[in-house]
């Protein structure tokens, strides 16, 4: 099956490129890891719209290839602060919820958060969260916080997500300031916090830091609840824990580009994602938080119960909001502390 | 040695006229290496030096107004220190692969020619497997639970596991590992070339085993290492996967500067203006080895 | 005076193959000494084991009197010419020059003029500055030469070092060879695989062949008293032929030579009990002529062939019994004989020049 659909999309992606084509077809720009194929396979099977998937690897990646490369893509995924910009910058098309019968089904606390104010350009997918993991089998006493974690007890025996952003929002989350006010003074703030930071840990990984901890290289990690799932899937042993000063929350989205050639092929796809049986799927593969209430129904008892995928409520979270030039400046003050090394 | 720069060869005169004659026809079978050179270098390189000079929007896009900024902040202390560390380890690099290498090349290059079939096999045998998953191969062998360690407490029972992923013995092994048959290989194609009796002719009028290696060998392998020089050299200062997977990506090297610029910090313009000051450190090396290495093409 | 070079009983075996074969060999101090033979006879390992690039498998080499067997190249008082020349392509002339007396580590101001000299012998003065590749075929010969000779070796090992020389070059690098060995009076141990060489220029040859040295002597006692087949055939043009014993006379021996000629020769020249022999008899050695020959032995012959040489005349001639010969005549005037196919001639051998080899 996969090895088929692996020689077939390619395949397909040549043949687009040709004017006269009688079946319809779809265009995906989604996250690598996070769509299994055989909800695409099902989707193509239960409407004969064929999908042809590229991936991306960060937000950014996403913003210039949807830049240079409009038109080419009719479904997008963006995280929520991307969408914000993309909204901003008129790049997406208003989402007609007539065509999405199954919108009813998610999760109203997903719907309408400061990226999307009126719910009019995106349509959550998944949601996560970034806190800290814990080998208890190594690690005895609690680590319920970003200041436990960053202890020198754990020196080298730390793995967090390679992200400058998120270094950067720890850092502010441990000051009490707003996360998502990023000025000089801010950073001014935070330098010297994430200058002793940065020398306690052993492994910067954002695309899977879950290897360091099954090692057994680390012991202590801060990085996505997916991870976090996966790690508590393999082994109970790795605890998960939302970071008592509050931690970033990312929904990522689906969206429909403004410059789409195939807008209802685009919304039959997104109607698809939100059949309860079909998104279960997704969380089978992909451990995150389900915004869909009626999809969380049909999983497991013990899927339910992973306290990375539906962390205890009460925590404190918050979304990104788009921070445009400043993320040069968090990279370059990232950049600075860790090659002060 | 004083070098002598090749008199005789440059004066081919008399054959200038043929040479133009015969010019077109060799531009004509050139055609398609020289559109894509055009194609993918000279254009490529063009668009990124024009992006140096911009500047960006707020999603990092190149906004076309002329700046200079880009270049300032590319001399900006933090930079500066990535570049000399990037260039600090690609010179390890080569040093440690041209020690290793060396001694490697030259026993291939002066062993009989079924064995040198073989031996140059095994060299090229990891070329199969892609980059990435030779090194995830470490990343197994090398980890806390992994195979290495596991022999280690094999051997002697009760110690503790070595800390040996994540460390700077990781990295040297992985880029070692990674670069290391680009330096044999020129190598051997050099010492392959030495013409045996030149090496009787050293023994001969007195020379004892170190001095032919240091008066004869060495000089007469120095293509290769200058080629060898390039080939690690060059990659191996954009290199920036194998600190990542197994050094901890803790110490950011140019190549991750690069592409944060377009993958994180949304500045293209700085990111062009690093790879425009990059590609210029590559052509002076270039540049360098080349002099360098026309001192001893002869023959 | 010892010998400059000796080998005793040595034997060198590559595998299962016997390169050399149990071979003792004494070269004078001072000689030119040529080792002749074909190739793969075995000469240029004889060359490689006074060198010390080879072991021998039994037996020792000695040079100036001492055993050197397990002495490394680099400690033998030899050098060698190579035949590729083996010049070093990153080193001027002056530095291949110097090479050996650097390695000696002789004194910077010393060696310069050390240099000078070798490149003076050799007419290269000027060249100093060159690399290898810029110079002609006999020039860098001629390096190599100033190369191996500037360290004063005892013995100078040269392994066919003019056959890369087109024909007029080797002609005149043979002489300025023998010049410059009578100059320098160094030993020089000489391999070729080509007679005109070897007689050019050395005090002695050594025909070497399969591994042994078949005949050891002067230019003049090979060609003139050749003791084998081989050793006939290899140096100059030779009638070889087989030969019975008819009757024994007093002082004189009549033999029946293939085909049916018969030769009456001095009994010294037939050793006692052999029946059958093989005797060699040069070319230049049938006389011919339109009267018979004064002397011992005249028959007749028709020409078969005759090939117009300039200076000589090659005759291929059938005796009407039909021995088969090859005969050379010197053509000595223009109005000189002329010879035709198919004329019958007379033809004389004198007993002298006939030679009797050991059976083969």
């Amino acid at each position: 099956m996969h090895l088929r659909t692996c020689v077939i999309v390619p395949l397909l992606a040549l043949v687009t490129a040709l004017p006269a084509r009688a079946a319809e077809e779809l265009n995906l720009f989604g996250w690598s890891e996070y769509v299994p194929q055989t909800v695409l396979d099902g989707f193509t099977k239960a409407t004969g719209i064929k999908v042809n998937f590229e991936t991306y690897s960060s937000n950014e990646e996403l913003l210039s290839k949807l830049v240079a490369g409009a038109g080419n893509y009719d479904v997008i995924q963006p995280s929520d602060y991307a969408a914000e910009v993309m909204i901003r910058q008129k790049l997406l098309a208003p989402i007609e919820p007539a065509k999405l019968p199954h919108l009813k089904n998610l999760d109203a606390d997903m719907l309408r958060r400061p990226h999307d104010p009126e719910g009019r350009f995106t349509v959550p997918y998944m949601s996560g969260t970034v806190g800290i993991v814990v080998n208890t089998e190594k690690v005895k006493t609690p680590v319920k916080a970003y200041r436990d974690v960053f202890a020198p007890r754990f020196k080298d025996r730390l793995v967090v997500l390679n992200d400058s952003r998120e270094l950067v929002t720890w850092a502010l989350y441990t000051q009490g300031a707003p996360i998502n006010t990023i000025n000089a003074a801010a950073l001014a703030k935070a330098r010297p916090v994430i200058a002793d930071w940065v020398k306690l840990v052993k492994v910067f990984d954002s695309d899977s830091p879950k290897t360091a901890l099954l090692n057994g290289d680390v012991d202590v990690g801060i990085v996505w609840s997916g991870e976090a799932a996966i790690l508590w899937n393999t082994d109970k042993k790795f605890a998960y824990t939302i970071p008592a000063e509050g931690a970033h929350q990312f929904i990522d989205v689906l969206a429909i580009p403004a410059s789409a050639k195939h807008k209802d092929a685009a919304h039959k796809l997104i109607d698809y994602i939100l059949q309860p049986e079909v998104s279960k799927l997704i969380s089978d593969a992909f451990p995150y938080t389900n915004p869909n209430r009626e999809a969380r129904k049909l999983l497991s008892a013990e899927a339910l119960a992973n306290p990375a995928s539906y962390p205890p409520p009460g925590a404190k979270l918050e979304t990104f909001r788009d921070i445009g030039r400043a993320a040069a400046d968090i990279d370059r003050l990232v950049t600075d502390l860790k090659s002060a090394r | 040695m004083d070098a002598l720069p090749a008199t005789g060869a440059g004066a081919a005169s008399p054959t200038a006229a043929d040479a133009r004659r015969a010019g077109w026809r060799a531009w004509l079978l050139l055609t398609p290496v020289v559109g894509w050179l055009v194609l993918f270098v000279v254009v490529p390189t063009a668009v990124l030096f024009v992006y140096s000079l911009c500047e960006r929007d707020e999603l990092g896009r190149v906004v076309f107004t002329f700046s200079l900024e880009s270049y300032g902040r590319v001399f900006d202390t933090v930079y500066v220190r990535i570049f000399a560390r990037s260039i600090g380890y690609a010179a390890f690099t080569t040093v440690a692969c041209l020690i290793i290498g060396f001694p490697v090349a030259y026993v291939i290059g002066r062993a009989t020619e079924a064995w040198r079939q073989r031996l140059l096999l095994l060299v090229m045998v990891p070329f199969w497997t892609s980059f990435l998953i030779r090194t995830y191969a470490w990343i197994t062998i090398l980890k806390q639970e992994g195979l290495l360690n596991g022999l280690l407490q094999l051997v002697s029972l009760s110690a503790q596991p070595f800390d040996l992923l994540y460390t700077p013995f990781a990295v040297s092994i992985g880029l070692i590992y990674a670069y290391l048959p680009f330096m044999i290989l020129p190598i051997y194609g050099s010492v392959e070339k030495i013409d045996g009796s030149v090496i009787e002719a050293a023994h001969d009028l007195g020379a004892g085993p170190w001095r032919v290696f240091s008066a004869v060998i060495l000089p007469l392998s120095m293509p290769g290492i200058a080629a060898g020089t390039l080939l690690v050299f060059v990659p191996a200062i954009a290199m920036f996967a194998i600190t990542d997977l197994l050094g901890g990506a803790r110490v950011p090297l140019i190549g991750n500067v690069i592409q944060n610029q377009f993958l994180q910090a949304r500045d293209w313009p700085f990111g062009a203006a690093l790879g425009m000051v990059f590609m210029a450190l590559f052509v002076v090396t270039y540049w360098l080895l080349l002099r360098f290495g026309r001192e001893e093409e002869v023959a | 005076m010892s010998a400059a070079v000796e080998l005793r009983a040595v034997t060198k075996r590559f595998g299962d193959f016997v390169a050399v074969d149990n071979v003792s060999l004494e070269i004078k101090a001072g000689e030119f000494l040529t080792l002749l033979g074909p190739s793969g006879c075995g000469k240029t390992t004889l060359l490689r084991l006074i060198a010390g690039f080879e072991l021998p498998t039994q037996g020792t080499v000695w040079v100036g009197g001492e055993d050197v067997t397990d002495r490394p190249p680099y400690r033998r008082p030899v050098n060698q010419v190579f035949q590729s020349y083996a010049l070093f392509p990153h080193l001027t002339v002056a530095e291949n020059v110097g090479f050996g007396l650097r390695m000696q580590g002789v004194p910077a101001t010393e060696a310069a003029g050390r240099v000078r000299q070798a490149l003076d012998l050799v007419a290269l003065t000027d060249m100093d500055a060159r690399r290898p590749h810029q110079l002609s075929g006999g020039q860098r010969q001629r390096v190599a030469l100033a190369r191996a000779v500037v360290c004063q070796p005892r013995v100078l090992l040269l392994d066919e070092p003019l056959s890369a020389l087109d024909a007029r070059l080797r002609q005149s690098m043979q002489l300025e060879l023998k010049r410059l060995q009578r100059q320098l009076g160094i030993t020089f141990v000489f391999v070729t695989h080509d007679q005109e060489e070897a007689l050019t220029m050395s005090d002695r040859i050594a025909i070497v062949n399969r591994g042994r040295i078949e005949q050891l002597g002067s230019a003049h006692e090979i060609y003139h008293r050749p003791a084998t087949a081989f050793a006939a055939e290899f140096i100059g043009a030779a009638n070889l032929l087989s030969a019975r014993l008819v009757r024994r006379d007093a002082g004189s021996v009549r033999i029946q030579v293939a085909g049916g000629l018969e030769l009456t020769l001095p009994s010294a020249s037939w050793p006692g009990a052999m029946e059958e022999a093989l005797i060699s008899i040069r070319p230049e050695k049938v006389h011919v002529g339109r009267a018979p020959i004064p002397g011992a032995n005249g028959f007749t012959a028709r020409i078969e062939e005759e090939i117009f040489k300039g200076a000589t005349d090659h005759l291929r001639l059938a005796t009407a019994a039909g021995t088969r010969l090859q005969a050379v005549v010197a053509n000595e005037s223009a109005l000189g004989e002329i010879f035709h196919v198919g004329e019958e001639i007379c033809c004389g051998l004198h007993a002298d020049d006939v030679i009797v080899l050991a059976a083969r």
